[in-house]
């Protein structure tokens, strides 16, 4: 049995249209324990967003394997199986989306919204056992339950979204890929989601991958952190090592460019030359090196390996282990 | 105010939407003011009057919205005048709009019309302001699009929205909002639809054309990191409301509204020890149509005291210089407080 729930493999994806192909996923790999709760961060175009999707195959990924580690203690790869295998696992793996406004049918009232994923993967309940299950999710994540019968409009963002996390949560799932869960909200309601998304956590023992750009919010609720650029795996590591001790120039210059919310904390902003290239054209070597301030002539020609260069640090870059760069300062 | 000169104040602003369903008052009464060279950040959720503010400032808010209030700005021509007062299509405002008083956009992606090129569209502004002569105006437009780090600024100038990045839009933006050389920027969530590292970009571009320019800045957003890396003073807008004003420093070190409180205390501060729980505002912003008597922020409040804060406003108290709040419960606890109107 493996110790990981998910192992996401060489994952590669390529968009490609008649002229161009656009390498969005580019060979990533990391491993996930059940329970924890993976940041993924970047910048738009990075391909966070494809990596979640191609994770739950809502799009088929270029190649690789997703290794899933069912209940039963059986490991598949949840991008080969067949269907009925497929069918079998889906409701352990689910999807919370961005935008609560776009995400909900307008036409279905919220119980059937909620109950859609109990009628897709369990033909054989019957109705009001589903309609118990719905109503028990909806109470759970603290909606009020006489409004069920409504339809989305009736409903502000952050209650929305509350929606669509009841209607990952009702086939009860082991893995949720949330992608940018909270970006469309308020900060006020933000904090009662994130506060939610880790109440459910503990009761639930659910495993998230938690995809965002806003550095704040994935540093408090992950475990682990991912950072991506152009479509690779730059950098791997615990929250707490990385936001303190980046050891990949990109996550170094990503770090001191968020404001932090204390006008005492000066920003002292280490410089991105030029923008992040056309994913349809890279540049040679490391993809970042022509932003990068430490490059060096062999950063040009040669794409740097990602390898782990500690105990659960992974970085790729060439000179990683000489480099000493800044990150917050955590002091108690 | 304090021998400084105020460029702009705005005074008991008042503004109504009319619904089929009935009138929403959006904006209930706001009063500020900035000084020159000045920056003023207003915060608040969304659909709590942010934007209708800053556009009533322009003139240019809907129909539907009818205004009240008395917005004073320092015009060039003739000195102080009070903007909502002249009609919205006269030659006055049109020499304010645009000149005197220039606003950047939340998303630059919307804001150009794809079928101009870039520099023609940030020249309609040099040559309806500066001069009519087509050479010279390209001249200046230019130079303002280097200034705002646009490379290839020559290149740049006749393409087409779609060829820019969304940092680079909102570069063009801001080189179309500052080519009058403007004394007022109003800048409404610049930041909001783009990347970390471009936002910090565009923040120090706008804090060094400001101390260039000699610009006032009416800094508006939901973001209290950047409000913090920008702004001298704050102000904090709860349902069309401002309920405490105050220098950065005492907002984010002194915070007194809960509101404010609560708004500081849901943002996660990286680098400091992890807390279980974000504190979080319970329940939802209500919607602005019939609201209750007394405080609007009643039925989401921990300090509220029943019987005195849902019957009554609170008005406006100074607690220090510069530092005002409306809350019941804050004027009960501290006595030196002075109730002004």
């Amino acid at each position: 049995m493996s110790d990981y729930i998910l192992q996401v493999k060489n994952l590669h994806k390529v968009f490609t249209s008649k002229k161009i192909s656009v390498k969005a996923v580019t060979d990533v790999s990391f491993n996930i324990v059940q329970g924890e709760t993976i940041g993924i961060v970047g910048e738009s175009g990075c391909g966070k967003t494809t990596l979640g999707r191609c994770i739950v195959r809502g799009i088929p990924a270029t190649s690789g394997s997703v290794l899933y580690t069912a209940e039963d203690g059986e490991t598949y790869d949840f991008l080969n199986i067949d269907r009925n295998k497929l069918k079998e696992l889906r409701k352990d793996i689910q999807m919370i989306f961005q935008d609560p406004y776009s995400s909900l049918d307008p036409r279905m009232s919220v119980l059937d919204i909620i109950k859609e994923p109990l009628e897709a993967n369990f033909p054989d309940m019957s109705k009001d056992e589903m309609e118990y299950k719905a109503i028990e999710i909806a109470a759970k994540v603290g909606l009020n339950t006489s409004y069920l019968k409504r339809y989305p409009h009736a409903f502000s963002g952050g209650q929305r979204q509350r929606i669509g996390i009841a209607r990952a949560l009702v086939t009860h799932p082991r893995l949720i890929v949330c992608d940018e869960p909270v970006s469309a909200l308020d900060v006020s309601i933000q904090a009662q989601v994130i506060n939610l998304l880790k109440d459910l956590q503990k009761d639930m023992g659910l495993t998230y991958i938690f995809i965002s750009h806003d550095l704040s919010v994935v540093e408090h609720i992950s475990d682990r952190v991912g950072v991506m650029y152009l479509g690779k795996m730059v950098e791997f590591a615990e929250t707490e090592a990385l936001f303190s001790k980046p050891m990949h120039p990109y996550t170094e210059a990503l770090l001191s460019s968020v404001p932090v919310a204390d006008p005492t904390v000066k920003m002292d902003r280490i410089p991105l030359k030029g923008e992040i290239p056309n994913p349809a054209n890279p540049p040679s070597g490391c993809y970042f090196h022509e932003r990068c301030s430490y490059f060096l002539d062999k950063c040009k020609e040669v794409s740097p390996e990602y390898c782990e260069i500690r105990q659960g640090r992974e970085v790729a870059c060439h000179r990683a282990e000489e480099l000493d760069l800044r990150g917050f300062s955590y002091d108690e | 105010m304090d021998g400084k000169e105020t460029i702009i104040s705005v005074k008991n602003l008042k503004i109504n939407i009319a619904l089929d369903e009935g009138t929403l008052t959006a904006v209930r009464g706001v009063s500020f003011s900035i000084d020159k060279g000045e920056t003023l950040g207003l915060v608040g959720e969304s659909g709590c009057g942010k934007s209708l503010t800053c556009k009533a400032i322009l003139g240019i808010n809907d129909k539907k919205c009818s205004t009240e209030g008395e917005i004073f700005f320092d015009t060039d021509a003739e000195g102080e005048v009070d903007l909502l007062k002249l009609p919205p299509k006269g030659e006055q405002i049109r020499d304010v709009r645009g000149k005197q008083i220039s606003m950047i956009f939340q998303e630059p992606m919307v804001c150009f019309s794809p079928m101009y090129t870039i520099g023609n569209q940030i020249n309609e502004s040099t040559r309806l302001h500066i001069t009519k002569d087509k050479k010279k105006a390209k001249a200046i437009s230019l130079d303002m699009m280097k200034k705002v780090g646009i490379a290839n600024a020559e290149k740049r100038y006749d393409q087409y929205p779609h060829e820019f990045s969304g940092g680079m839009l909102q570069r063009a933006l801001i080189a179309m909002a500052l080519v009058c050389k403007p004394k007022l920027l109003i800048a409404d969530e610049p930041t909001t639809a783009l990347d970390v590292t471009i936002q910090a970009q565009i923040l120090e571009l706008i804090k060094e054309l400001q101390k260039d320019l000699q610009m006032s800045v009416l800094f508006v957003t939901h973001d209290l990191g950047t409000v913090a890396k920008m702004c001298d003073r704050v102000a904090v807008m709860y349902l069309g409301k401002i309920i405490e004003t105050g220098s950065v420093e005492q907002i984010y070190h002194d915070p007194k509204h809960p509101y404010t409180k609560g708004l500081l205390g849901s943002v996660h501060k990286i680098g400091t020890k992890k807390q279980e729980r974000l504190f979080s505002i319970e329940g939802t912003v209500p919607l602005a149509m019939n609201l209750p008597s007394g405080c609007s922020f009643y039925d989401r409040c921990k300090d509220r005291i029943e019987g005195v804060c849902n019957v009554k406003e609170p008005e406006v108290l100074a607690i220090e210089s510069n530092h005002t709040v409306s809350c019941h419960a804050v004027s009960r606890t501290i006595k030196g407080g002075s109730s002004i109107e």
